[in-house]
């Protein structure tokens, strides 16, 4: 499906920032957004990397998983982190890791050395926010793909197709939490851990991509949105953000990159 | 590995139902994150089972969970509201229900097949033979 990146009708004439698969980055891109990532890293305050990390387990806990506030939580977190990654380093966007389709770990976040340095989207440091590390805290991100006997490994196409052919928010949102879920468990060491995932970069890739698969799946089916009796719900996050204000990627200043096709004209 | 094989559950005959789901109940995710692969009517299948249609494997579902617990003492036990006036969010860690649909995999049985067990080969990265998968109850549940 091509998504463009069209604004709707009634939107601001702004720009939408578009987010972009990581293989598709160019090395500029890639580039400013390991900047953007290690300048949030250094900052020990709410602008920084690890305050944003800490939302989601150690030591906040706010995330939701495993109910219907799983899709808009996790979209209001793209969104709050996006924009303090783009007071760092303007224009830079999230990108997505299509495990769908790519059966591996994206080099820009495998590869130990980026640029002649430790590349921080590869291992990142654990440095709880305003909290006092306790006995047995991991200081670093960690993976190990197949940690778990017999989790299956990406690429995830038929679980994909699976939850693109549901045809209403909640067989959807059960859907796609579970392919999210065994990305999770398959990636293993911190990240296959909810209390430290989202320390390690590459958490944000693959929740980009969970959110790119509910943004293809809402354009598909226009108006099939959360339950009514969750949308005034507030989520927890610094602000917080109801439910309703996650519905439109493009009232929230993005979209997802489609594919171009480009055929010779008559000339 | 823990293995997990339930009662024998009722089928209805397939020409009364669209789709096949089966519902755990209940699902605690205050533990290691575990992967569970599901077969019917195969009681002895075990880490090696191919999984196929012939070995009558309908599927797996992936639990990301909590891990341990990093609070103080009684961080991740689930509180009961404190009064009719609490608005806080609900725990993380309340169960969940976990749905695996298993249309093609139940249609797939010999015709005439009534009843079926499941059986439930759980995994974590421990390597734990019990107290992986904890649920409540399991559902066949089927759509006309």
């Amino acid at each position: 499906m091509t998504i463009t990146a069209q604004p709707a009708p009634n939107a601001a004439p702004a720009r939408l920032n578009i987010r972009k698969n990581i293989e598709a980055l160019s090395a500029q891109e890639l580039t400013d957004f390991r900047r953007a990532i290690q300048q949030a890293m250094a900052l020990n305050d709410k602008r920084g990397f690890e305050y944003f990390a800490g939302w989601h387990g150690v030591p906040l806990g706010w995330c939701q998983h495993h109910d219907p506030l799983f899709l808009p939580w996790h979209r209001a977190y793209l969104y709050w982190l996006e924009l303090a990654l783009q007071s760092e380093v303007p224009g830079v966007t999230l990108p997505w890791w299509d495990w769908s389709t790519t059966g591996a770990i994206p080099s820009a976040y495998a590869s130990a050395q980026a640029g002649g340095t430790e590349n921080v989207l590869a291992k990142a440091p654990i440095k709880v926010f305003n909290t006092a590390p306790k006995p047995g805290w991991p200081t670093e991100t960690s993976r190990a793909p197949g940690e778990i006997p017999q989790t299956p490994a990406p690429p995830y196409r038929q679980e994909w197709a699976n939850a693109m052919k549901a045809t209403n928010y909640m067989e959807f949102s059960q859907l796609i939490w579970t392919v999210h879920d065994t990305l999770h468990v398959w990636v293993g060491g911190t990240m296959g851990q909810v209390d430290w995932a989202a320390y390690d970069p590459i958490f944000f890739a693959h929740h980009a991509n969970v959110d790119r698969a509910w943004r293809i799946w809402q354009a598909a089916h226009p108006g099939a949105n959360p339950p009514a009796n969750i949308l005034g719900q507030s989520l927890q996050t610094d602000p917080a953000m109801q439910v309703r204000a996650t519905l439109d990627v493009h009232q929230l200043g993005y979209e997802y990159a489609g594919t171009q096709s480009t055929v010779p004209g008559s000339a | 590995m823990q293995r997990w094989t339930s009662q024998v559950m009722a089928v209805p005959p397939p020409t009364t139902w669209q789709r096949a789901d089966l519902e755990f109940e209940g699902v605690e995710h205050d533990g290691a994150s575990f992967v569970l692969h599901v077969f019917l009517n195969n009681a002895e299948a075990d880490e090696i089972t191919p999984r196929t249609a012939e070995q009558r494997y309908a599927g797996y579902l992936t639990v990301f969970a909590h891990g341990d617990c990093w609070g103080d003492v009684g961080h991740c036990d689930i509180p009961e509201p404190v009064s009719p006036f609490d608005q806080r969010p609900p725990h993380p860690l309340i169960p969940f229900n976990a749905t695996l649909e298993i249309s093609d995999s139940l249609r797939a049985l010999p015709e005439g097949t009534s009843e079926i067990t499941v059986t439930v080969l759980a995994f974590n990265k421990n390597g734990d033979e019990d107290s992986v998968l904890r649920f409540k109850n399991l559902t066949l549940l089927t759509y006309a």
